[in-house]
């Protein structure tokens, strides 16, 4: 059963336009992770998943019902904001009691939640007394309290550290596989997400340009992947992109991915010393490789623009 | 998973931050200050003050002044509370995504904004009443007693100005959604519309011609029953009893109106 449906959701704030006739479906007991740039479309997607926000056009629906206004939906999501607030003035394991009666659980579970993120000494602590990372972890264990079928989190790892960032993608780990809690989870950090993520929706520019299983994203874009290690890779990507038989290419400060035709992968081999030679690039290694979420996020975007 | 109490949880958590100390007691002791200091003076004053053009019995006078006398220092204190707790404390919610929050809980939005209400208005509301009856029962029992429809339609008419302030308050925090901004441009409102009905006011005297004081009188019926009973602005307008009620009927289904207006914003196309 999907959890998520949307389809040609759309949504414009005067003339920009956040989302575009975007598409997404999320299936039950599934960790999907809505990867994207800076304004791409993310965190609107997302709150109008939630129905904090009416879309322009097109429409969304979760556990099968309309997201606006809708306290059964409510009941069953968990929602990690990418900032976090709560009633400053209220002490943490109060506020989580509070959540408890609100959703009808038993007060225990406050704690109970407060361990799961590791927050149980901060139990005293007024809200407003927590530091950014704890106040993450408080929204976190603020959104398992009623024990959510399916939890939306925007950037929800973005204030912690790497330790408690690992920590909690153990915990969605968990959640997932014992209680089979459904994710959709946004996030820039790209390594964090193929940790946890079954499956990838990558947003650009208000559109989904891929969305699938992780292995099936992999399978599309990132076959034939050679990487090239250089002191110089701008200047060589432009001599390699002039090769006809290249697909796609990516450089960063240390290298380039270059996406060929089937069984072209030796030719190039073959090509890019000879490139490099002619504008005096040093090549530091070439080999073929599988590609990190980062590089299959970029070929993902560059395979999409091509069309 | 049983069924909870999210309005009463959210009601006690939107009291929790908008009476933590030490706003609760400030206000009550300013509210008892302004309530119990100015009564003593206010009604031998008004009591003195009213005029043989007024529309009321003598009695019926007396009682007036002996609430008025206590009603105006503490209805500015109401308002400053209301200012507070509607156009920075909403304001604020709104702008830091604590109401994004409570639209996490099950429970729909008219109730979240109903206990952002309640604990904003009601709660303030409860407390002027409290301390305003208590001061009368106090005070002037003997007064007060008999002229018990008086007592009531001085309140009546009195409050439906500050709640209609609130009520435009409200919109215009749900507009603004900015708790620092939304008070300043409350607060220049309420000095704006306080100085065009001192204008009319003026112009009415002048004039000898009633109809500003009647329209100012849709919205603060406080007038035209300062009108009924004392006559203070002179005699070229001297309402009955009819028209006071009409004009207090008439303040409070505005006030219902912006109320109504800030409910359906909130519930049908506030977008977070």
């Amino acid at each position: 059963m999907a959890l998520i449906v949307a389809e040609d959701l759309a949504k414009s704030y005067g003339k920009v336009v956040a989302v575009d006739s975007l598409n997404l479906t999320l299936d039950e007991g599934s960790v999907t992770g809505l990867i994207g740039p800076n304004g791409a479309g993310k965190t609107t997607t997302i709150k109008m998943i939630l129905g904090l926000l009416k879309p322009d056009k097109g429409w969304v629906k979760v556990f099968g019902q309309d997201p606006w206004d809708n306290t059964a939906i409510r009941s069953m999501i968990g929602v990690v904001y990418e900032k976090a607030f709560f009633p400053a003035h209220q002490k943490t394991l109060e506020y989580l009691q509070r959540v408890c009666r609100i959703f009808g659980v038993s007060e225990s579970r406050a704690m109970e939640v407060l361990e799961m993120v590791n927050l149980q000494e901060a139990s005293d602590r007024q809200i407003k007394a927590l530091s950014a990372g704890m106040l993450q972890k408080f929204a976190i264990a603020h959104a398992l309290v009623h024990s959510p079928k399916l939890i939306v989190a925007d950037e929800m790892t973005a204030n912690l550290d790497p330790q408690a960032r690992s920590e909690l993608l153990e915990v969605v780990l968990q959640l997932n596989r014992d209680e089979k809690v459904a994710f959709l989870l946004s996030s820039h950090i790209l390594p964090e997400l193929s940790r946890v993520c079954d499956s990838v929706a990558i947003i650009n520019r208000g559109k989904v340009w891929a969305f699938g299983k992780l292995s099936e994203l992999y399978e599309k874009y990132a076959v034939g992947i050679i990487r090239v290690t250089t002191d110089s890779s701008y200047a060589l990507e432009a001599e390699i992109r002039k090769l006809n038989y290249v697909k796609g290419l990516e450089s960063d400060i240390r290298g380039i991915s270059v996406r060929v035709v089937e069984g072209k992968e030796d030719e190039l081999y073959e090509d890019v010393p000879k490139l490099a030679k002619k504008i005096k690039a040093k090549i530091l290694g070439i080999e073929t490789g599988s590609a990190s979420m980062q590089e299959l996020y970029r070929l993902a975007i560059s395979a999409k623009e091509r069309k | 998973m049983g069924k909870g109490k999210p309005f009463l949880e959210v009601l006690a958590s939107a009291i929790h931050e908008d009476y933590r100390f030490p706003f609760l007691e400030i206000f009550a002791f300013l509210y008892a200050l302004g309530t119990f200091v100015f009564a003593s003076f206010g009604v031998s004053i008004t009591a003195i003050g009213a005029t043989s053009q007024a529309m009321a019995t003598a009695n019926e006078v007396i009682a007036y002044g002996a609430v008025s006398s206590i009603l105006s220092l503490p209805l500015l204190i109401l308002i400053i509370l209301v200012f507070k707790n509607i156009a920075y404390g909403l304001g604020s919610d709104l702008e830091k995504g604590i109401i994004q929050t409570y639209f996490s809980y099950p429970l729909k939005r008219w109730g979240i904004l109903t206990a952002k209400l309640l604990s904003a208005l009601g709660v303030a509301l409860l407390l002027f009443l409290g301390i305003q009856i208590s001061a009368l029962y106090i005070l002037a029992p003997d007064i007060i007693l008999p002229q018990l429809g008086t007592v009531f339609l001085t309140y009546a008419a009195s409050l439906s100005y500050p709640l209609l302030i609130a009520g435009i308050m409200l919109l215009l925090t749900l507009k603004l959604r900015r708790g620092g901004i939304s008070l300043v441009v409350g607060l220049v409102l309420y000095f704006a519309m306080s100085m065009v009905s001192g204008i009319a006011t003026i112009f009415a005297i002048f004039t000898e011609n009633p109809v500003s004081l009647q329209i100012i009188s849709a919205i603060s019926p406080s007038l035209v029953l300062q009108q009924y009973y004392i006559a203070s602005l002179g005699d070229f307008w001297a309402p009955a009893l009819s028209e006071v009620l009409l004009y207090t009927g008439v303040s409070y289904v505005i006030v219902a109106a912006v109320f109504a207006l800030g409910y359906t914003y909130f519930s049908r196309r506030l977008n977070l």
